[in-house]
């Protein structure tokens, strides 16, 4: 047997002799009509809530209200004591009747999570508790109690004599303050009813409305007593208080029954609906339906990626573990995370449902998540093509303008000087010399200008002859000393060759603009079905992946060619640009 | 009298070909600009009764350029050029209020004059 189970069964000895010894002193009270009635009634109610609190406690060791119900029950026969004949025995007992309603309403404030974390709320249950043990000592002190209707009952053992007067003012301003106190509690409970969700109501409900109606017949107890009624109403909001009491452990097991059965069918419906493909209902309608919760997501994992995502394939987050709202529980599939169901947080207070259900869904989650994954796919390739398109339409732009700016500026200014020189060849031949001279220069600067372009448009060199002739070219023209280390003795196929060459052609303009380098170095070689190209640098690092479109459209080149590019830039310590392109 | 022109293009050796070229054949060039908003300052300041204003600018686009010199009540007379051809542009030159339009590599003294008019 478990510690916690000896314990239980503890309690439950000691609540067995506590109902006892009350339906004893009952039983042979001279001051209690219907004994036999009463002292069943009370062993009844007392039992019913330590044995229903017990239960919950034992169910859920971590949660607090099993206790509090259990507390209910032990502070209900305390009550008991009234009907003793010993005078300090039978103060007692009135002193501490009224307790077990304070620690009733605590119970409800803290249902259904047994915490109680408002300020507000616990400054209210104070009050209500001090009021409790305080209410009865005008009673107790000041009255006369055979006037007070209790015919035969002993004397109080802390009376100060009879003080009418002040007795009617004390005992209508506790019953005041009372009525304040109740409807105040009243007026909580309601809210936080308003600002449930409906799984937090299904779970609330039983519990919380039987309460709810108690303290209302109490709210009305209270003030038939502040204002003298007539005593067939008093006994009446009694009886009904009674039952509304009564019922509310029974209304806890019958919450628990209907989540049981609630869970059994819904999972057996779930199975029974999903294996019915044509119905068209999507499986975030069956979950949300079987749980629910129609707030419910349905998120999937994509292993390869490392990330999360919805039906869509668009990354999805999941709630953190303090969210106070929403929850998640993990999917699984043979041992395998295959998603996750992002629910009400309430519904963690019945995980086994929320486990059947998880379990129930996984081959479904599975086969969702292999299509999230492709539309996962779809849309990141449609955002690469998009990015090309882009890059290629900017890269048209690019050239326009350098053709423009450049060479064709160049030419304007040369034609016009060509036209003067003309002008001038008779008149003034030295100045035409001159001229001519000048518009000699300007077109070799022209001409240098087209050769730039056209290499970077694609180098003649590349196609004619070869990687490591073009990877050459572009060391020698870089203003950093570059080591060519490494190429392929073979051709590689023309789109590879490019795609590396523009690699280390970026790769250099970025150590020229940006690393602050003594020196670079380059290698390609062919690796497990892939050519890797490396350029590295011993600059100052910390290069940006994001920084500028170059690097970013020569990711989306290469992933055109199924290839990667990892960028590794620590600060201080250089920058290794690595792709790998399959062959 | 020799029309005074004011030259506007970003590009400085097409402003200093278009210089010689222009007042080789009589044209007296009283400034030039660099981009619209100091086109705009320099009629303002030097009133020619020409303006040579390249289509394409760093800043303002030269037909939004030509739209606001022409919208003054006295303002000078508005010859669009470009390195690109005339008919690029579409409609776009007689609609900004330019009197006409001459390729950078045709420009002559002789072809500012035929659009000018007797």
């Amino acid at each position: 047997m478990s510690g916690l189970r000896r314990a239980l069964a503890l309690v439950a000895i000691e609540a067995i002799v506590v109902g006892l010894v009350a339906l004893a002193i009952v039983l042979s009270s001279d001051h209690v009509d219907a004994r036999g009635a009463n002292a069943a009634i009370g062993l009844f109610l007392g039992w019913s809530f330590v044995g229903t609190g017990l239960y919950a406690w034992w169910r859920r060791p971590d949660n607090r209200f099993g206790v509090l119900m259990t507390a209910v029950g032990f502070a209900f026969f305390l009550g008991s004591l009234t009907a003793a004949d010993a005078s300090w025995l039978f103060t007692i007992g009135v002193l501490l009747s009224n307790l077990y309603l304070a620690v009733f309403a605590h119970m409800l404030l803290a249902y259904p999570d047994g915490r109680i974390d408002s300020p507000r709320v616990r400054k209210v249950l104070a009050a209500g508790y001090g009021l409790a043990i305080v209410g009865p000592l005008p009673t107790l002190m000041l009255a006369d109690l055979q006037d007070e209707g209790c015919t035969n009952c002993p004397d109080s053992a802390i009376s100060l004599g009879d003080h009418g007067v002040l007795y009617t003012i004390l005992d209508v301003l506790t019953s005041a303050v009372a009525v304040v106190i109740v409807g105040y509690i009243l007026y909580m409970l309601v809210q936080r009813w308003q600002a449930a969700s409906q799984p937090q109501r299904r779970a609330m409900a039983p519990v919380t409305w039987s309460g709810i109606c108690l303290l209302v017949v109490l709210v009305g107890q209270l003030t038939t007593m502040a204002v003298n009624g007539p005593d067939a109403l008093e006994n009446a909001t009694s009886l009904l208080g009674l039952i509304f009491f009564a019922l509310t452990p029974y209304g806890f097991l019958f919450g628990l029954l209907r989540s049981r059965v609630v869970q059994a069918s819904a999972v057996s419906e779930l199975l029974r609906r999903m294996g019915d493909a044509s119905d068209g209902t999507t499986l975030r309608e069956l979950l949300s339906k079987a749980l629910g919760d129609r707030s419910l997501q349905v998120v999937y994992w994509l292993e390869e990626a490392r990330k999360w995502v919805d039906a869509s394939g668009r990354p999805a987050s999941l709630p953190a573990e303090d969210d106070p709202a929403r929850a998640w529980t993990a999917v699984e599939r043979d041992g395998r995370r295959v998603g996750a169901i992002v629910h009400d947080r309430t519904l963690c207070e019945d995980e086994e449902l929320i486990r059947s259900v998880a379990a129930a869904a996984g081959l479904s989650i599975e086969n969702e998540r292999l299509q999230a994954q492709l539309r996962a796919r779809v849309e990141e390739l449609r955002r690469s093509r998009a990015r090309i398109v882009e890059a290629g339409t900017a890269e048209r732009r690019r050239l326009e303008r350098n053709l423009h700016d450049g060479a064709q500026q160049r030419l304007v200014a040369l034609s016009l000087t060509l036209r003067l020189a003309q002008g001038r060849l008779r008149k003034d031949p030295d100045g035409a010399e001159n001229l001519l001279g000048g518009a000699q220069d300007e077109l070799g600067r022209a001409l240098e200008e087209l050769r730039e372009l056209a290499r970077g448009i694609h180098p003649a060199v590349l196609s004619d002859r070869g990687l490591k002739a073009a990877l050459e070219a572009l060391a020698g023209r870089s203003p950093v000393p570059v080591e060519l280390e490494r190429t392929p003795p073979e051709r590689l196929p023309a789109p590879v060759e490019a795609a590396a060459y523009f690699v280390v052609a970026e790769a250099l303009t970025n150590v020229v603009k940006y690393a602050n380098a003594s020196q670079a170095r380059i290698s390609v070689t062919r690796s497990n079905g892939h050519a890797v190209v490396e350029v590295a640098d011993d600059g100052v690092g910390g290069a940006d992946p994001g920084r500028g479109s170059g690097l970013r459209g020569l990711a989306d080149r290469i992933s055109a060619l199924d290839g990667t590019m990892v960028l590794t830039s620590p600060e201080g310590a250089g920058t290794l640009l690595r792709a790998e392109i399959p062959v | 009298m020799a029309h005074r022109i004011l030259i506007v293009d970003d590009h400085p050796s097409f402003r200093a070909s278009a210089r010689v070229v222009l007042e080789s054949e009589g044209f007296d060039v009283v400034g030039e600009a660099v981009d619209g908003a100091s086109a705009l300052h320099e009629c303002c300041r030097l009133r020619p009764e020409v303006v040579l204003l390249d289509v394409q600018l760093p800043d303002i686009d030269g037909f939004n350029v030509c739209e606001r010199i022409t919208a003054y009540a006295e303002h000078p007379t508005v010859i669009m050029t470009s390195s690109r051809d005339g008919s690029d542009f579409g409609p776009l030159i007689t609609t900004s209020g330019a009197c006409g339009f001459v390729p950078k590599a045709e420009l002559s003294g002789e072809r500012v004059q035929e659009l000018l008019g007797p």
